[in-house]
C-alpha cells in the first residue's frame, strides 16, 4: 500500500522579489510541512525577511509560484493572511496603540470569538499582563518582539512565520517563544523560524534551510547545524 | 609668541565644532535628498520668488510714493516677530536638522541643535510668506530711492527675529520640561490670547503694535537713510541673540520631554470591540493622531489661531468663508501628506492582516478628513462669536466650502502619502512628517489652492444667486473624488502598497 502524498503548507518554486535595481530574492524554492517547524538561516542581506514578507502576503512575488495552504499568495493575499501569523523583523508594533488594541484590531479583523481569554493567557505568558493597555512606543525592544509573538500566535494560525524572534529577548521571552513555537508544531501548524542565532534555531526547529546571495544554498535536518562540526558546516555555507 | 587659539577658550571651541557639526550634518541631510534634481528647482524657485518680492513692487506704479502700508510698516515687522515665535514655539524650539531617533546616536552639541533649528526655521511656508511680504512691503514704501537700504533692513530684521523668536522658543521649551511646566505654558498662552483678542476687539492692538520698538527699525526704512549702523546694530542683536539662544537650548535639550512621554507612556484602559472592520481600524488611526505631540500642539495652534484673529477682528461671514481653507490645508501639514506613515514600524503587522485595502484607505482617509474638520469647526465656531447670526445662503455657502476644500486637501494628501511616504515617528514635537525642504513645496501648493479655491467661493457667496455656489462646489468635488479615487488604485496595487508600507516601516 503506498503511502499518501504529502502536500507542504508552504511551497515556493522560483521566488523572485525585485525592489527597483535590487535583487532581494534570488530564485529560492522552499518547502514546509505542517506539523514541523523550519529554520531560515542565513547573513545579513540573504533574502530571509523578504521571504517571509512574501508569505505573509505583505510583498508580491516579483516572479515565481509561493503557495501558502495551497492558495497563490499572489492571486489571493487576504486568504492568505487569514491562514498566516507573522511577526516581522523590524517593530512590528502600532507606535501609539497599546497591546490590547492590536489584540482588537487583530481579533476583529480575523472574525476570532471568545479570544480574550486566550489573548490574556498569551499576555501572561510573555509577561506583557501589566502594560496591556499601555502605549507601545515606550516599550523596550525585547518587550516589542515579545508581543509581536503575542500577535502572530493569537488566532493559532496554520502557518506561523516568526522574523527574528528570539533578538533583544530575556531567557524568559525566548522560553515563552520556544513554548509557542512547540504549540503550534503540536497542533499541525507549520512553523517558520527565521534567525542569525543557530543554538536557538536547532532548538526549534527539526529542518533548518539556508539562503546565501537571495538564493537557497542547502536544506538539511537542523541536528546537522549543532556542535562545533555543525558550526563549521554552516560557516562554510555563508562564505 | 604663539597665535593658535587657546586651549582654555572652551566657549569659542564649542561653537566652533557646532558650526562644523552643522555642516556635517546638513551635508548629510542633503546627501539623502532622494530628488536632487527637484530640490535644486525648489531652492531656485524660492530664490526667484524672493527676488521678485524684493524687486517687483518697484515695477509696479506709485512705487516710493507714501502709502497706508509706511504708516503700519512698524507693527507688520512685530507681526513677524510674533509668527516667529509662535512657530518656535510650536515646533518644541525648532525643527530638527536630522530626527531624534538618528540623532541620538550620535554626539550632537546643544549648540548645534540650535543652529540646525534657526537654519531650518525659513522653510516654513508661513515665514516664507512673511519674509517676501516685509520685503514687497519695504520696496514699495522706499521705491527704487533708497531701495538697497531699505532691503538691507528688512532682511537684516527677518534674520535677526527669528534668532530671537528661536530664543523664546527654547525659553518655553525649558519651562514646558519643568514639573509643573505643561500648565505653566498652557496658562501663559490662555492669558496671552485672551488679552491679544481683547485688544484687537478694542481696536488698540494696531497701535500697540505701531508704538514697538519695530517703529525705529521702520522710520530707518521711510526716511531711506541711515540704514547701515540699523543693519550693522540688527545684526550684532542676531549674534546676541543666536548665542544666548544656546543656553536655554541646552537646558531644554538636557531635560527630559514630559510632554511626549506622557503622552506616549500613556494607558488606555480597554473599549468594547466596535462593530466593523472600518470602525476598528478608524479607532487605531484615531489613537495615532490624537496621542501624538506635535499632532495635538499643531492642531491647538492651526484651530485657535485664525479663530482668535477672526474673534479679534470681528470678521463677517464672507470672510470667515476663507479660514476653513487655511486650517484645513495647515492641518494637512501634520500627518496628512505622509499618512502612512501614522503605523511606524507597525506598518508590516498591520499588512499582513486580513482587510481589504480599499478599507484600510478608507479609514485613514476618514480619520484625516475627521481631524481637519474638527480643526475647522473650532475656527468657526470662535470666528462666529462675533460674526453674528449667518443668513442661510451663508451657511449653505460655508458648509459647502468646508466640504471641497476638505475633500480637496484629503485628495492631494492620500495622493502624495501614497506616493512618497517616508519613515517618519513624529514622536518629538519638533518632528515633521517629511524633510523640510518638501514640506515648504507640500504647504506651498496646499496654501495656493485651497486659498484660492475659498476666495472663489466667498466671491460667489456675496452674489444675489445662492445657488451659485453649490453648484459651483460640483466640479470641485467631482475633481477632488476622481484624485482620491486615483489615490486609492495606488494604494490598492500589491506592489505601490508594499513599497510605501516597506518604506514607513524602515
Amino acid at each position: 500500500m503506498s503511502q499518501p502524498a504529502v502536500h507542504p503548507v508552504i511551497d515556493v518554486r522560483g521566488l523572485h522579489v525585485r525592489f527597483g535595481e535590487v535583487e532581494a530574492v534570488a530564485g529560492i524554492d522552499l518547502r514546509a510541512e505542517a506539523g514541523h517547524a523550519t529554520a531560515l538561516l542565513g547573513r545579513n542581506g540573504a533574502g530571509k525577511s523578504t521571504t517571509m514578507r512574501v508569505l505573509a502576503g505583505v510583498v508580491p512575488p516579483t516572479a515565481g509560484s509561493v503557495l501558502v495552504g495551497g492558495i497563490d499568495v499572489a492571486a489571493d493575499p487576504v486568504a492568505v493572511k487569514r491562514r498566516v501569523g507573522y511577526c516581522p523583523d523590524v517593530g512590528g508594533l502600532v507606535p501609539r496603540a497599546t497591546p490590547w488594541e492590536h489584540l482588537q484590531l487583530a481579533a476583529r479583523l480575523r472574525r476570532l470569538d471568545d479570544w480574550e481569554v486566550r489573548a490574556r493567557d498569551l499576555l501572561e505568558r510573555f509577561e506583557l499582563g501589566d502594560v496591556a493597555h499601555r502605549v507601545t512606543s515606550g516599550f523596550s525592544h525585547g518587550m516589542g518582539r515579545r508581543l509581536s509573538v503575542v500577535l502572530a500566535a493569537l488566532h493559532e494560525p496554520e502557518v506561523l512565520l516568526l522574523d527574528e524572534p528570539f533578538d533583544g529577548v530575556d531567557p524568559l521571552g525566548v522560553e515563552a517563544t520556544q513554548a509557542v513555537i512547540e504549540d503550534a508544531r503540536a497542533r499541525g501548524a507549520s512553523v517558520l523560524v527565521s534567525t542569525h542565532l543557530r543554538d536557538l534555531a536547532i532548538q526549534a526547529c527539526s529542518t533548518a534551510v539556508v539562503l546565501r546571495g537571495g538564493a537557497q544554498v542547502a536544506a538539511m535536518e537542523a541536528d546537522e547545524l549543532s556542535g562545533e562540526a555543525g558550526a563549521d558546516a554552516y560557516r562554510a555555507l555563508l562564505d | 609668541m604663539p597665535t593658535a587659539r587657546s586651549s582654555t577658550d572652551p566657549l569659542a571651541a564649542g561653537w566652533v565644532r557646532a558650526v562644523a557639526d552643522l555642516g556635517h550634518l546638513m551635508r548629510f541631510r542633503a546627501a539623502t535628498v532622494r530628488r536632487p534634481r527637484t530640490t535644486a528647482v525648489a531652492v531656485l524657485v524660492l530664490l526667484g520668488v524672493t527676488l521678485a518680492a524684493s524687486v517687483g513692487p518697484l515695477l509696479v506704479e506709485g512705487a516710493g510714493s507714501g502709502t497706508v502700508l509706511e504708516d503700519h510698516l512698524g507693527a507688520m515687522l512685530a507681526g513677524f516677530l510674533v509668527l516667529a515665535i509662535a512657530s518656535s514655539m510650536a515646533s518644541g524650539g525648532g525643527r530638527e536638522l536630522v530626527p531624534r531617533e538618528q540623532a541620538a546616536i550620535h554626539p550632537i552639541d546643544h549648540r548645534t541643535e540650535h543652529l540646525g533649528a534657526l537654519v531650518l526655521a525659513p522653510l516654513n511656508f508661513a515665514w516664507l510668506l512673511q519674509a517676501w511680504l516685509l520685503l514687497g512691503v519695504t520696496a514699495r514704501i522706499t521705491g527704487s530711492d533708497g531701495w538697497l537700504g531699505g532691503q538691507a533692513v528688512a532682511a537684516a530684521w527677518v534674520v535677526c527675529a527669528t534668532a530671537l523668536a528661536q530664543v523664546v522658543g527654547w525659553l518655553v521649551e525649558t519651562v514646558r520640561r519643568t514639573t509643573h511646566g505643561i500648565a505653566v505654558v498652557r496658562t501663559v498662552a490662555v492669558v496671552l490670547a485672551v488679552v491679544g483678542v481683547g485688544l484687537q476687539a478694542t481696536h488698540r492692538l494696531l497701535p500697540l503694535l505701531d508704538a514697538l520698538p519695530t517703529h525705529h527699525l521702520a522710520d530707518a526704512i521711510t526716511v531711506r537713510d541711515g540704514a547701515r549702523p540699523v543693519v550693522l546694530a540688527l545684526l550684532a542683536l542676531t549674534a546676541a541673540a543666536v548665542v544666548a539662544g544656546a543656553l536655554p537650548a541646552g537646558v531644554a535639550l538636557r531635560r527630559t520631554p514630559r510632554e511626549e512621554l506622557k503622552v506616549e507612556s500613556g494607558s488606555h484602559p480597554a473599549r468594547s470591540l466596535p462593530s466593523s472592520d472600518l470602525a476598528v481600524l478608524r479607532r487605531i488611526d484615531r489613537g495615532s493622531v490624537w496621542r501624538s505631540v506635535p499632532m495635538r500642539r499643531g492642531l491647538v495652534v492651526l484651530a485657535l489661531g485664525p479663530g482668535l484673529v477672526a474673534l479679534g477682528g470681528g470678521m463677517d461671514w464672507t470672510e470667515v468663508l476663507v479660514l476653513p481653507a487655511l486650517v484645513v490645508s495647515g492641518g494637512a501639514l501634520l500627518f496628512g501628506v505622509n499618512a502612512w506613515c501614522l503605523d511606524g514600524r507597525g506598518a508590516l503587522w498591520r499588512e499582513s492582516l486580513p482587510v481589504e485595502p480599499g478599507t484600510v484607505f478608507a479609514a485613514r482617509a476618514l480619520t484625516l478628513a475627521e481631524w481637519l474638520g474638527s480643526a475647522a469647526v473650532v475656527t468657526i465656531a470662535l470666528a462666529a462669536l462675533r460674526a453674528g447670526v449667518p443668513s442661510a445662503v451663508e451657511v449653505l455657502a460655508l458648509a459647502t466650502t468646508m466640504v471641497v476644500v476638505t475633500l480637496q486637501v484629503v485628495a492631494v494628501s492620500m495622493s502624495w502619502s501614497g506616493r512618497r511616504p517616508f519613515p517618519v515617528q513624529l514622536s518629538s514635537a519638533r518632528a515633521t512628517p517629511a524633510p523640510p525642504i518638501v514640506m515648504v513645496g507640500y504647504s506651498a501648493r496646499l496654501a495656493v489652492s485651497t486659498t484660492l479655491t475659498a476666495m472663489l467661493f466667498s466671491a460667489a457667496a456675496q452674489t444675489p444667486a445662492w445657488w451659485l455656489v453649490p453648484v459651483m462646489a460640483v466640479p470641485f468635488l467631482l475633481w477632488s473624488w476622481v484624485r482620491l479615487r486615483r489615490a486609492r488604485g495606488w494604494w490598492v496595487d500589491a506592489s505601490q502598497r508594499a513599497r510605501v508600507v516597506v518604506a514607513v516601516a524602515a
